[in-house]
């Protein structure tokens, strides 16, 4: 047979459907781009001149020794703040999720607390702590603490009521209190999930970390605006390029360790 | 009645325990260090900080400046709008990378991996990084803000697409075959229609995640609400503070509600 064949005419009612999103989405287009004054030009240029700008970064290698000290801060501040916030989260947890909160009135307070939490970027909170704790590590530790509970409560709550119910009834049934519940029922269910999210807040925390310094509170990204701030360029892709390291460095080992995990 | 106690754990569960104490105890050890080493302030110069800035934070709460809040209200929808832009440059730029990026669609596996690696450069710098860059490279304003979104987007999105790419289901793609079609036609028929609704609920996603990175990109002089969040800051103005911080909360909260919303109706 050599005529192509013909695929079914849509409907009305589906065609209509797929002109309005896609009018919807272009008219949100429209009025961003003609809000913010971006264009396909600034688009084309913008990167145009990124790229330039990135082949004029030549490493400076002789700055390499004294980036070492605040790399390793970087690292400290990204690990404090983790443990302090899971430590904070995991109490959280239990009574932010629908099947281990004691009651109803303790679980919409802590979920909305925890909306709060999550509405503000880790880097706001350091940008407001700065100037309260003092410029250094501090206000960072505090900041990446409060964006740690954000996270692991909302990602550990999500496992937490999709555990299997039957074990939690066995153990209601035979009289348990909510801790005991929750330690021989929930734990071993999402304990390794629990486990392999803490890491995965750990690689996040490393990368918010390297930029904490901007707003001063700790870590490389302090250095990083001061190279920038005296056009020190070599120096600035060395920082670069020493996070793109460290990052890849966390993410590869956390990666190793969440697959033994599970 | 006697309380009812629990069994003692068989042999290789309490070998697992032994194992999760000493990760514990490591752990702990190694944040004893860390303190000890990090370059924390004296405790007196923390007090000092909060006892000279806490009251005034607090009645700054208390009196919100309420005068800047349609300057606030302007500029956070300057802030969505350069979320919206962020994500659409992720979005088309990670559409096509995400494709090479599949090991089911290219001719072999091992093609696929340039895709993959690149991915994972671009997803390691975080945005403000980027844009710090960008503002050197191009100047401060939204743009710059915009293209580091958009940039970092790729990375993250282009990732996901991939994954559903991968997982899609064979059997049309062989069904287009058989009937004689192309490879165009596969991926116009069989592909597209399949990852299309996945692809649109990871954008709204990402756009989250964005609209979050949004405000704080002005802090660095990419355009949006952070530039005018990091002057008051400056000048310790807490009531203005307050006022646009209101403004994000509010705004990230029924964004993310809405977004959530369409995402299940998506699913």
């Amino acid at each position: 047979m050599q005529a192509s064949a013909a695929l079914p005419a849509r409907s009305a009612a589906q065609r209509l459907r797929t002109t309005t999103t896609l009018g919807l989405i272009l008219g949100a287009i429209a009025v961003s781009a003609w809000q913010t004054e971006f264009s396909l030009a600034s688009l084309v240029l913008g990167t145009v001149d990124f790229v330039e700008f990135f082949a004029k970064l030549v490493p400076d290698w002789s700055y390499l020794p004294e980036i070492w000290g605040p790399l390793l801060e970087t690292v400290q501040i990204a690990y404090l703040g983790t443990l302090f916030g899971a430590l904070l989260a995991y109490p959280l947890l239990f009574l932010a999720s629908i099947n281990t909160a004691p009651n109803r009135v303790v679980l919409m307070v802590t979920r909305s607390l925890l909306t709060v939490l999550r509405s503000i970027p880790d880097l706001l909170f350091a940008a407001l702590l700065a100037p309260v704790l003092s410029i250094g590590p501090l206000p960072g530790v505090v900041a990446l603490t409060l964006f740690t509970i954000a996270v692991l409560t909302k990602l550990g709550s999500e496992s937490v009521e999709a555990v299997d119910p039957g074990p939690l009834e066995a153990l209601r049934a035979a009289g348990a209190t909510r801790n005991q519940t929750i330690q021989f029922a929930v734990l071993p269910q999402v304990g390794a999930t629990l486990t392999s999210f803490l890491l995965y807040a750990f690689e996040i925390n490393v990368r918010a970390s390297v930029v904490l310094g901007l707003v001063g509170a700790g870590g490389i990204g302090q250095d990083l605006l001061g190279r920038l701030n005296f056009f020190a360029y070599g120096d600035v892709s060395l920082i670069v390029l020493a996070t793109f390291a460290l990052v890849l460095a966390i993410d590869g080992a956390s990666i190793w360790l969440r697959a033994r995990l599970i | 009645m006697a309380t009812p106690t629990v069994p003692p754990q068989p042999a290789p569960q309490r070998r697992n325990a032994r194992l999760r104490l000493a990760a514990a105890v490591g752990v702990a050890v190694l944040a004893v260090v860390t303190l000890a080493t990090l370059d924390l302030p004296s405790v007196e110069r923390v007090a000092t900080g909060i006892t000279s800035n806490v009251p005034p934070i607090l009645r700054g709460l208390v009196t919100p400046e309420w005068s800047l809040l349609p300057r606030a209200i302007a500029v956070m929808f300057e802030t969505l709008f350069m979320a919206i832009l962020g994500t659409i440059v992720g979005g088309l730029f990670a559409f096509p990378i995400s494709f090479l990026a599949s090991g089911n669609l290219m001719p072999s596996a091992v093609l696929a991996y340039p895709g993959k690696v690149l991915l994972v450069a671009v997803r390691t710098f975080p945005e403000i990084l980027l844009a710090i860059i960008f503002v050197a490279a191009t100047g401060p304003g939204p743009t710059a803000g915009i293209m580091a979104m958009g940039i970092h987007s790729i990375g993250f999105l282009g990732k996901i697409f991939g994954d559903v790419v991968e997982g899609i289901d064979p059997g049309p793609n062989e069904a287009i075959r058989a009937v004689g079609g192309n490879g165009l036609h596969v991926f116009l028929w069989s592909v597209t229609p399949q990852v299309l609704p996945e692809f649109a609920s990871n954008l709204l996603f990402r756009f989250e995640i964005n609209l979050r990175a949004a405000t704080v990109l002005g802090l660095v002089g990419a355009g949006g609400i952070g530039l005018i969040l990091q002057q008051r800051l400056q000048f310790r103005l807490w009531g203005e503070v307050t006022v646009i911080l209101l403004v994000i909360i509010v705004f990230v909260i029924v964004v993310d509600a809405l977004s959530a919303r369409l995402r299940r109706a998506l699913a």
